[in-house]
């Protein structure tokens, strides 16, 4: 008895977990991927400007189409709660100067190629939704790439980018919760070493 | 000699009990082993198939690449058409074995895929995934020497993977050639593979502060993804990646 009054729960919180992201543009959120994506590709990877000129509109592209606030304070997990406000800060901005590097770089991969967008899909989070693409390869099947988008009021922001699979959110909240707890000196050591990642990057 | 046998089968057995959530990751009862075993690993691939890997790039062109791995590719077709009959998807098989006898002969050994541009798509499959089919549980991560991450039915489908190799099971009354033949194609097929995943390997590690970590994250988030292939899986068609992404409280720092 015990057991089905927990699974009507369950189904409830579920139902509504779903009627919640039933509540975002899907739409609109695909056609902001597609805007991002496109920005990234046409004018910026395949551009005929400077490097520098490129570094410069991929960190102004990728500080507006991403929510790193809200990424960085999920990959600290528990860890964010203890953090001083200082830390929180110096992380938010050495994680953001990091991904900056990497997906400018990843981006660089997918010169000549294209997003193709399969659709939307819910999310069990509020407010929140699942927009599918996918890049041909030139070699086996096309790359899954996933855009976790959350809308707030009419402003959509990327929070997790998921390809073949694989999150980035996750992969970085295990990394960074498993180095803590090993560094004797907790969030500092990982803010210095994101930083001389960001340096050698 | 004994014990470590042991020891791993009771990681074998031990399977069903562990289950591993992606975005609540404290399960890792072996890492202390793992770790050492990644270390040894990423040691010996620094200083052997790495570099081999990257001179095979270095003297190859990416069309010949391209060549290579459509035909090991090509090798396996039949693995995939077993698996695919296996997982009751006839026709998948059916593809499968019709993709194999056309990239044989006409794709000149599998080096051309013919066979895509008449329609009959590529659709790769093995036995671990036909055991995720079938629901058997994945079980525990763990390192292996050599091989790598694994989990005892990653590792159940790549042992069954081995012996179901055309090239293993045509050479295998050859005594004369059987072992050259088995252990140069499982040599070129190490040093291909190993070239395939040079950047995104390299481009994880650049950007990791705890290597380890970051490969195991990874591999198990692609493990769970193979879960969706079980009929009666407990997600509700829910995807692998969509974990609660809520924070309790916005600060403003």
């Amino acid at each position: 008895m015990k057991k089905n009054i927990f699974g009507v729960l369950i189904s409830c919180l579920m139902l509504t977990a779903f009627s919640a992201s039933a509540t975002v543009d899907a739409g609109q959120a695909k056609a902001f991927v597609e805007k991002v994506t496109q920005e990234g590709l046409v004018d910026i990877i395949n551009s005929n400007v400077s490097q520098q000129e490129k570094d410069r509109r991929f960190e102004k592209l990728f500080n507006e189409a991403l929510d790193l606030k809200f990424i960085g304070q999920f990959v600290l997990g528990r860890y964010w709660r203890t953090a001083t406000p200082e830390q929180k800060k110096e992380f938010i901005e050495v994680y953001r100067q990091l991904n900056v590097k990497t997906w400018s770089k990843r981006f660089d991969e997918f010169r000549g190629k294209k997003f193709i967008f399969n659709g939307t899909s819910p999310s069990s989070s509020a407010n929140q939704i699942f927009v599918n693409s996918s890049v041909p390869m030139d070699q086996g099947n096309p790359a899954s790439v996933v855009w976790r988008v959350k809308q707030s009021g009419n402003s959509f922001k990327i929070v997790d980018i998921i390809i073949e699979n694989v999150s980035l959110a996750i992969t970085a909240r295990n990394e960074y919760t498993a180095f803590i707890k090993k560094s004797p000196n907790g969030i500092d050591g990982l803010i210095k070493d994101l930083k001389a990642k960001v340096q050698q990057n | 000699m004994l014990s470590k046998y042991s020891f791993l089968l009771a990681v074998l057995l031990s399977g069903t009990a562990f289950g591993v959530h992606a975005a609540e990751d404290n399960s890792d009862w072996l890492e202390s082993y793992n770790r050492a075993v990644f270390n040894f690993n990423y040691q010996l691939d620094k200083y052997t198939l790495k570099p081999i890997a990257k001179g095979y790039r270095a003297v190859t062109t990416p069309d010949i690449r391209n060549r290579v791995n459509s035909a090991l590719f090509n090798v396996i077709e039949p693995v995939s058409a077993g698996n695919h009959a296996l997982q009751g998807n006839g026709q998948k098989a059916v593809t499968s074995v019709a993709r194999f006898l056309i990239n044989s002969t006409l794709g000149l050994g599998g080096m051309f895929d013919v066979a895509e541009g008449w329609g009959l798509k590529k659709d790769r499959t093995n036995f671990d995934e036909t055991l995720a089919t079938w629901c058997v549980p994945d079980g525990p991560f763990f390192m292996m020497p050599i091989l790598g991450p694994t989990t005892p039915r990653a590792l159940t489908g790549t042992a069954v993977g081995a012996v179901s190799n055309p090239v293993y099971l045509s050479t295998l009354n050859d005594a004369n050639y059987s072992d050259k033949i088995t252990w140069s194609y499982t040599a070129v097929d190490a040093i291909a593979s190993r070239e395939r995943s040079l950047d995104l390997l390299d481009d994880l590690e650049k950007n990791s502060v705890d290597f380890y970590t970051t490969v195991r994250s990874a591999y198990m988030q692609n493990r769970q993804a193979l879960r969706q292939l079980c009929g009666t899986a407990k997600d509700d068609g829910k995807a692998s990646y969509d974990f609660d992404f809520e924070i309790e409280d916005e600060d403003e720092f």
